[in-house]
């Protein structure tokens, strides 16, 4: 059962290090997806929208964890 | 085979080729220790069996996935992807920064080979325990392997051009591992990381795109120009020019 246990640890770390940044980035593709759905938006914007949107996430995300351990 | 095939075959071989670097040396780490201390039996048994398991699940969702309708495929393991490949670029960033330590092969294969010192059990458990970590280390560090395959390979029929980059990175740790018989820690893991962070990430930006809309709309951006968006968004050189 540790095996089991373990593996499932795993594939869930693999996809959830930090649940601000999991939020963040099911949040962004949502709204990326409710434009595209909703408005006639250009393709062009709503794929810079998700692109930038992740960068920006990225940036967050990693300044946020230096600060906080910074702080520590 | 015509530049475009290659365009695409190259950056889902090549991701799968580097992202099994990172991970086999780590499993290659336990997988030395368990050989070195308790013989190479049980370390090839375990190594063999998990290798089977992996290969198995590949098997089993590889062509499972192709079932799927290719918009919901496509978003499906877009999200995935910028999940699991912008944790690593966070890691990866936080590495290169100093702000959490570097991957240590030398500490950690000190730290399982004084575990399986300890252990104190007839002969016959012992190398059941030790076929068992070496079993584990390569099913747990194949699991990200396989995620990888699958992912870059089963939008567009590269399933197996991506395990063949992954096997090949499992031939060329394993020679190397032979060859030098200590842990690898010279591989420079957090580059190696970095790189794949962003290519996968582009991966995700691109698939995400494509799964949300109609065909085309994202390629609008330029796919080859995700990468160097993401890296140059870390303020981090380009994982081509060699750092960090």
């Amino acid at each position: 059962m540790s095996i089991v246990g373990d593996v499932f640890k795993e594939l869930l770390g693999m996809f959830l290090t930090d649940a601000r940044l999991t939020t963040s980035i099911l949040s962004l593709v949502a709204i990326v997806g409710g434009l595209v759905a909703a408005l006639p938006v250009e393709p062009f914007l709503a794929g810079g929208v998700l692109l930038f949107g992740c960068l920006a996430i990225l940036v967050e995300a990693a300044s946020r964890e230096a600060k906080g351990r910074a702080h520590r | 085979m015509d530049i475009a095939v290659w365009s695409v075959a190259a950056p889902a071989v090549g991701s799968a080729f580097l992202a099994s670097l990172v991970e086999v040396v780590e499993a290659f780490t336990i997988v030395l220790a368990v050989g070195t201390l308790r013989g190479w039996r049980p370390a090839a048994f375990g190594t063999i069996a998990a290798l089977g398991v992996l290969g198995g699940l590949i098997a089993l969702f590889g062509p499972l996935l192709d079932r799927l309708p290719l918009h919901l495929l496509q978003l499906v393991i877009g999200v995935l992807l910028l999940l699991f490949g912008m944790g690593w670029l966070r890691k990866a960033v936080l590495r290169a920064a100093g702000v959490i330590p570097l991957h240590d092969e030398e500490a950690i294969f000190a730290s399982e080979a004084a575990q399986l010192a300890g252990v104190t059990d007839g002969s016959a458990s012992l190398d059941w325990i030790a076929g068992l970590t070496a079993f584990k280390a390569v099913l747990l560090e194949g699991l990200e392997v396989v995620f990888i395959v699958i992912a870059v390979g089963a939008g567009h029929g590269l399933l197996w051009p991506a395990s063949l980059g992954a096997l090949a990175a499992c031939v060329v740790i394993l020679a190397t591992g032979i060859a030098v018989h200590k842990p690898l820690a010279k591989v420079p893991e957090n580059t190696l990381k970095f790189g794949v962070g962003v290519m996968l990430s582009a991966f995700g930006v691109f698939w995400t795109g494509e799964g949300l809309g109609s065909p085309g709309r994202v390629r609008t951006l330029r796919w080859r120009s995700l990468p160097r968006c993401f890296s140059r968004s870390v303020l981090l050189p380009h994982p081509g020019s060699g750092a960090p």
